[in-house]
């Protein structure tokens, strides 16, 4: 429980003879937000929003100027004796109301000030724009009246029937997408080819402009006024914006969501309508850029719109949803309560909710979107930096300044002079110093285990090709296909009708010269030399050919077994010469041929490594032993196998001239590892997998440093 | 006849110095330690031997050749203008010599230092008894010439009568008119007062007249609107019988516990208006706490002074209010006013922060010791204690205007000030009022033998033993001042001196009539003084005859104060004007200071050393009370820093209720 301020102020005589009462045209409704009435008090001239508990508006209801305060809180407090607001309540409320321009008292003011709070105002707000430099906003026109005579024809369409006309646009154009997947696909990777994003940025443009239009008319339809009409810079892409925020008086929280999320609505609508578009035009402009419309509103929609984790739609309609104003600030609250109530020890630390649920939410909503806006944030910052370096550089650095710097300094003067502390400060320092140091120390002392994978493929380390050395169709498998075979063995015939009918041609050739040369010898001497060395020509020649007979059939030459999946196709069929056969695999002993990259080369050479296994695909549970391995120094740039490219499905960027996908982009380092075998594992030549590094444990922060320089230097050559 | 111009000066006064925070804050500070670096004091001992070299040619000036050059000086400082600082150096000289010639002193080469300072506006840190009056004087008939209002904040009303007329004759030869303002003056003897050209007046005079003129002012408090209104409707304006001429120049003595220790505590205008609902629930809330068990229904934190009530407590309370009508319903009331009586139980105690006379709660000041019968605590608190203490319930007085002297003295154009104390609180001075301290060097060396602190294990033996130092002395034939903390230790060891059979006086809040004569006497032969804070700052002991040679006063503190400012000063009664003298303070390893303000790890080690009588007791003792006096005085600038920050936001946020500066 927490405690009331005091009923009696010190400051009440400053009040107490005044006639103040609320300024004429301030509208008060009631609202109901979990269940707790509240009263939103609202200024139609500034659109400023005030929200009072109805205790505090019982007073302030009160207010006229024929009364004094004093007169009015003396009547309260004897009307409501325990819940009528105290002199300090009275104060602290008024003031606010008085900042909130919602008081109207027949003093002259303090012109100076006034105008001091005036400069104030003015400094902070260029101070929050500058430390919001990725949604800068600059307010043009007042669209209010062309909303409310325009009203007349859209707003019809806001309206059931719109709603059945938006639910069948819709269908119609899921249906298209649904259709078209594969070609929506195909599409999709051109997206951000440069020739396309000046379409992009059209097709943004279109839809965000619409998107706020639907904000605003939602929002007129349902009474609220929309005075604000600008432009904002959205990481320096300037995207119309639109101030809604007078739909918070709304007294129906299903209307704040409604007018929250007009903006998808519409986008949604347009995506549809673009789809079809899209799927009945030939390729060509409009094509393309009904393509980019669909593209942004519905990739947009559901990566920025729809997440509450950003101050997006999706942000506020959860907010109004759970009636929880103000849901980031809160959320920070109820995280900074939990520290302080329990790690700081400070028993009057107060949460900002009551309900468990709520806690809950906030809790939940806090942690997620301070991660989740860490990670958007710095995919934001690569991505800039990666095409415009130095703007990505004062980016990261004003990042830094208003995330880490900022909150630091503000956290350690929290800490060392913020009175709330005032009883707690040793604990709070000593709690936050524990929790800093155990954090250096885990990061920078306790070694942890240390360990990069490569992928790779397993290789017999004696293998043979099987290659025949004759061409010949194939005519029978003499062994089959995954046997073992030995040395010598016969592993399939070849026939070859030509080479058969050259050795007979040379047979009956060598048959012709020996007649041949019986005779001579008989008749004509002269003729017995030549012909001599012919038959000694044909000879050779007929040696040859058997010899390639004899090679028709071809035999294993070494132990191992054969592999050849596709062989049995190969029966009559025609080979030329040096065909594959297969392999032949010695399966006695494999190595597992790695490519490491070069961010993980340094470590490979620096350390001793402690252990080292290997991982195959399809039987990750399995670890291969490794006997001992072998850098091959010198960087390479070949591929062992395609398999190991991003064409082959692998990890690894391969060029995209090269049809047989084994050349990357990058070189590589090669590691040969013998594998021990295991009985488990069906070792097969040429399986890929992962081999794992194990280096001696060695603490994260500095492992981090290294990776986040070896990430700026590879990207920007710092 | 005034002037448009003199009219409008009454209501226009400077917007309080914004107080600078975070990375201003930081450059802020560098400012400060510039403006204090040791280099300026060396400039101006240029500027006092310049004004020594033109000693011989003033002394040559007849009579009326000085008045001349001295009515010169009047009609250059009131045109204003660049050729200020080259008046200044023949200007000092001049004033110099007429001090001599009329008041029969010349003023030392330090305090010319010190006026030097004070005429740019720093706080000048020097000694006790090193003649501050005659220094504030010469910067007077500075800020005299100027015609711009000038006031000289002393400590009492006594103070003020005495220098106004001591100095008269100087300020007379200068051309200056000299007036004053006392409490019990009416308000047309003010106005004579404020409308001199210089003007002595107590601190708490000058913010209740500025207040009154603030309330007959009324809403249209802006100069120029106000100027305007009095051109239109000159009769409207006529009738509002304002006392001041305004705000510009103000010398303040003993400027750190006008400016520091007094400064949250606000100056309330009011008047007492009968509310007999809230006597009633006073009543009530008492007799329900009345059973209740610290430790059993609430708990105690004494740092903070506040109490928590426990589940218990809170049990036996909602069964006793069940059956009482109204505000005793809800709890939150409730809780606020059982909170307030348990407070005046626990924190308000007879005999140390207030006495009763005449059956009426009289408030003692916690720096000075003295009876403040105006002041009342704020509403509630006030008839929560004479409830407690079953006196007839005072009607609570209604506030008509409200202000700290913080604030008041931050609306001057030009503030400096002395005191023989500062240099705890210089940051403090310079952060809240942008007066930069520099110290001093006295005229004669100080001859003070301050020894080490006494540390006993508890309290019993700690008044034992300054009983047996007090005898010694005494007996040694030297006057002793022994100063405590509240009107009931005092008591405690008038008693104590009593069962000795030693004859003593007794100065406190009870007894404080007969202080002049007491302190008359207070340094004659073996004469033992028991006082409060009441004969610290500001007391002037003159010692007897031959008292020099036995070694002067001895003063004995009997316990440390939260501010080390205000040990120093009760020290500072003993070897002044290079007298000789001694002081020692007697501390326990359970005083109330290092229970308040020492972390619990601390005073249990601190008890057992001396418990022991371990060799380092006494090192060990004075690095507890520097640390418990550093903390006491951290979170009472916390405290005046959030009171400032309080008021500031109130000006801003109450801006539609009239800016007023009340």
């Amino acid at each position: 429980m927490s405690e009331a301020p005091p009923t009696f102020s010190e400051s009440w005589h400053r009040i107490a003879n005044q006639r103040i009462s609320l300024r004429q045209g301030v509208h008060a409704r009631r609202q109901s937000f979990r269940g707790q009435r509240w009263i939103v008090l609202e200024n139609p001239l500034s659109n400023q929003f005030y929200r009072i508990r109805p205790e505090a508006y019982e007073f302030v209801a009160r207010l006229q100027p024929a009364k004094t305060v004093e007169e009015v809180w003396k009547e309260c407090l004897a009307r409501f004796p325990d819940t009528a607001p105290g002199q300090e309540s009275v104060i602290q409320l008024l003031s606010q109301l008085y900042f909130a321009n919602l008081l109207q008292y027949d003093q002259a003011t303090d012109s100076a000030q006034l105008f001091k709070r005036y400069k104030k105002t003015r400094q902070r707000d260029l101070k929050a724009k500058f430390l919001n430099v990725m949604f800068m906003r600059f307010p043009l026109l007042d669209p209010d009246e062309w909303l409310v005579k325009t009203m007349p024809w859209v707003g019809k369409l806001i309206s059931p029937a719109g709603a059945i006309l938006w639910m069948i646009v819709v269908g119609l154009g899921l249906r298209v997408v649904m259709e078209q997947f594969s070609e929506l696909k195909d599409q999709s990777q051109s997206v951000l080819a440069p020739g396309n994003l000046f379409l992009l940025y059209a097709g943004l443009i279109m839809v965000k402009s619409l998107h706020e239009f639907g904000h605003a008319y939602f929002c007129r339809k349902f009474g609220g006024e929309v005075h604000v009409m600008g432009v904002m810079l959205m990481i320096f892409t300037p995207i119309p914006y639109m101030d809604a925020t007078s739909s918070w008086g709304f007294r129906s929280r299903w209307k704040r969501v409604l007018v929250g999320a007009a903006g998808m609505i519409v986008e949604l609508f347009v995506a549809a309508i673009a789809a079809m578009v899209w799927a009945n035009t030939a390729p060509g402009n409009l094509h393309n850029l009904a393509y980019n419309i669909m593209f942004v509103a519905s990739v947009s929609t559901i990566v920025f719109n729809v997440n509450p984790l950003l101050r997006y739609d999706g942000y506020y309609i959860l907010s109004d949803f759970l009636e929880i104003p103000n849901l980031a600030q809160q959320a920070n609250k109820q995280l900074r309560f939990w520290v302080e109530r329990y790690a700081f020890g400070l028993r009057r630390a107060e949460s900002p909710v009551q309900g468990a649920r709520e806690k809950l939410w906030l809790t939940t909503f806090g942690i997620t979107s301070g991660l989740y806006r860490v990670v958007v944030f710095s995919g934001i910052l690569l991505f800039v930096a990666d095409s415009l370096l130095l703007i990505g550089i004062i980016m990261a650095l004003a990042c830094a300044i208003s995330w880490i710097a900022v909150p630091l300094v503000k956290f350690v003067k929290y800490l060392t002079t913020d009175p709330k502390l005032e009883r707690q400060r040793s604990r709070a320092i000593g709690v936050t110093s524990l929790v800093a140091a155990s954090l250096v120390i885990l990061l920078q002392l306790v070694p942890f285990p240390n360990h990069f994978r490569a992928q790779g493929v397993l290789e017999a380390k004696q293998w043979n090709q099987v290659v025949n050395e004759t061409p010949g169709s194939v005519e029978t498998l003499l062994a089959s296909p995954g046997a073992a075979v030995k040395a010598g063995q016969e592993l399939l015939r070849l026939r070859n009708p030509a080479l058969e009918l050259e050795l007979a041609s040379a047979r009956a050739s060598i048959d012709e010269t020996q007649a041949r040369l019986r005779q001579a010898m008989q008749e004509a001497s002269a003729n017995v030399r030549p012909l001599a060395s012919r038959l000694e020509a044909v000879s050779k020649r007929l040696a040859h050919l058997e010899k390639d007979q004899k090679e028709l059939i071809i035999r294993a030459r070494q132990d191992g077994v054969w592999i050849s999946p596709q062989i049995k196709d190969y029966v009559g069929r025609w080979l030329t010469r040096g065909s594959s056969l297969g392999l032949l695999v010695d399966p006695s002993s494999f190595e597992f041929n790695a490519t490491i990259v070069q961010e993980d080369a340094d470590r490979l050479f620096s350390s001793t490594l402690a252990k080292t296994e290997v991982r195959l695909f399809g039987q990750a549970q399995t670890a291969l032993g490794i006997h001992n391995y072998k850098v091959i120094p010198g960087e390479q740039r070949l591929l062992p196998s395609a398999a190991l490219g991003w064409g082959g499905g692998g990890e690894i960027p391969v060029a995209s001239d090269d049809p047989q996908g084994r050349k990357t982009v990058e070189p590589f380092f090669r590691v040969r590892a013998e594998v021990k075998s295991s009985e488990n594992i069906s070792m097969m030549h040429g399986r890929a997998g992962k081999i794992r590094f194990t280096l001696p444990d060695e603490p994260l922060l500095p492992r981090w440093i290294r990776s986040l320089r070896q990430l700026l230097q590879k990207r920007y050559q710092l | 006849m005034q002037t448009p111009t003199q009219f409008y000066r009454r209501t226009q006064f400077k917007a309080p110095a914004v107080i600078h925070k975070g990375l201003d804050g930081l450059v802020n500070r560098w400012i400060g330690y510039y403006q204090r670096r040791d280099a300026i004091v060396k400039t101006w001992w240029g500027k006092v031997e310049q004004v020594e070299a033109l000693a011989s040619e003033c002394k040559d000036l007849g009579e009326r050749a000085l008045r001349e050059r001295l009515s010169g000086f009047l009609d250059t400082y009131r045109r204003g203008g660049r050729n200020l600082d080259n008046a200044l150096i023949p200007a000092l000289a001049a004033i110099r010599e007429a001090s001599d010639r009329h008041l029969g002193m010349r003023p030392f080469q330090v305090q010319i230092l010190s006026a030097i300072a004070l005429h740019n506006g720093y706080l000048t840190e020097m000694a006790t008894g090193e003649g501050k009056t005659l220094t504030a004087g010469l910067v007077a008939v500075l800020g005299g010439w100027t015609r711009h209002p000038c006031h000289i904040v002393t400590v009492n009303d006594y103070l003020v009568h005495r220098d106004a007329t001591w100095l008269q004759a100087l300020y007379e030869f200068c051309g200056i008119r000299v007036g004053y303002v006392t409490g019990p003056m009416k308000p047309e003897e003010r106005r004579q007062g404020y409308n001199a050209d210089i003007t002595y007046t107590t601190s708490k005079e000058l913010l209740a007249d500025f207040l009154r003129d603030g309330i007959s002012v009324g809403e249209m408090r802006e100069p120029s609107r106000r100027l305007v209104k009095q051109m239109l409707r000159p009769q409207l304006t006529a009738q509002e019988g304002l006392v001041m001429r305004g705000l510009h120049t103000v010398i303040v003595d003993e400027a750190d516990s006008v400016l520091i220790d007094e400064a949250v505590t606000p100056l309330i205008i009011s008047t007492q208006k009968e509310n007999q609902s809230l006597n009633e629930v006073v009543g009530i809330a008492h007799t329900i706490c009345d059973p209740l068990v610290p430790h059993v229904d609430y708990e105690v934190n004494a740092r903070y002074r506040e109490v928590e009530l426990t589940k218990e407590g809170r049990k036996k309370i909602e069964d006793r209010c069940s059956a009482l009508p109204g505000i005793w319903r809800g709890t939150s009331r409730r809780t606020e006013l059982i909170k307030q009586a348990l407070n005046a139980r626990e924190f308000f105690l007879k005999g140390k922060q207030y006495v009763i006379v005449d059956d009426k709660v009289v408030i003692v000041d916690e720096f000075t010791g003295r009876p403040m019968p105006q002041r009342t605590w704020r509403q509630g608190m006030h008839q929560a204690i004479e409830a407690k203490e079953l006196l007839p319930i005072s009607p609570p007085s209604e506030t008509i205007a409200r202000m700290s002297f913080q604030r008041f003295f931050r609306l001057f154009h030009k503030v400096c000030g002395m005191t023989g104390t500062a240099s705890e609180a210089t940051e403090e001075f310079w952060q809240i009022y942008g007066m930069p301290v520099v110290r001093i060097p006295t005229n004669k060396p100080c001859v003070r033998k301050q020894m080490p602190d006494r540390v006993f294990p508890d309290e019993d033996s700690k008044w034992v033993a300054i009983a047996d130092e007090i005898e010694r002395v005494h007996r040694a034939g030297r006057p002793v001042l022994v100063g405590t903390r509240s009107v009931a230790a005092s008591e405690k060891l008038a008693a104590l001196l009593e069962g000795r059979t030693l004859h003593f006086q007794l100065l406190n809040a009870l007894r404080h009539v007969e202080e002049a004569s007491i302190i008359s006497v207070a340094g004659e032969t073996a004469h033992i003084t028991i006082a409060t804070n009441m004969a610290g700052r500001g007391t002037d002991i003159k010692l007897g005859k031959g008292i020099a040679e036995r070694g002067g006063l001895h003063v004995i503190a009997t316990e440390r104060h939260e501010s080390g400012r205000v040990d120093r000063q009760l020290f500072g009664r003993s070897a002044r004007q290079g007298d000789p003298g001694s002081s020692q303070a007697f501390v326990s390893a359970a005083d109330e200071l290092l229970k308040r303000f020492l972390p619990a790890a601390l005073q249990s080690r601190l008890a057992a050393a001396v418990r022991q009588n371990l060799p380092g007791k006494e090192l060990l003792a004075r690095i507890a009370f520097r640390i418990a006096q550093s903390n006491a005085q951290r979170i009472a600038f916390k405290q005046r820093q959030a009171v400032q920050r309080a008021d500031t936001w109130l000006e801003e946020a109450l801006s539609f209720a009239g800016g007023g500066n009340n």
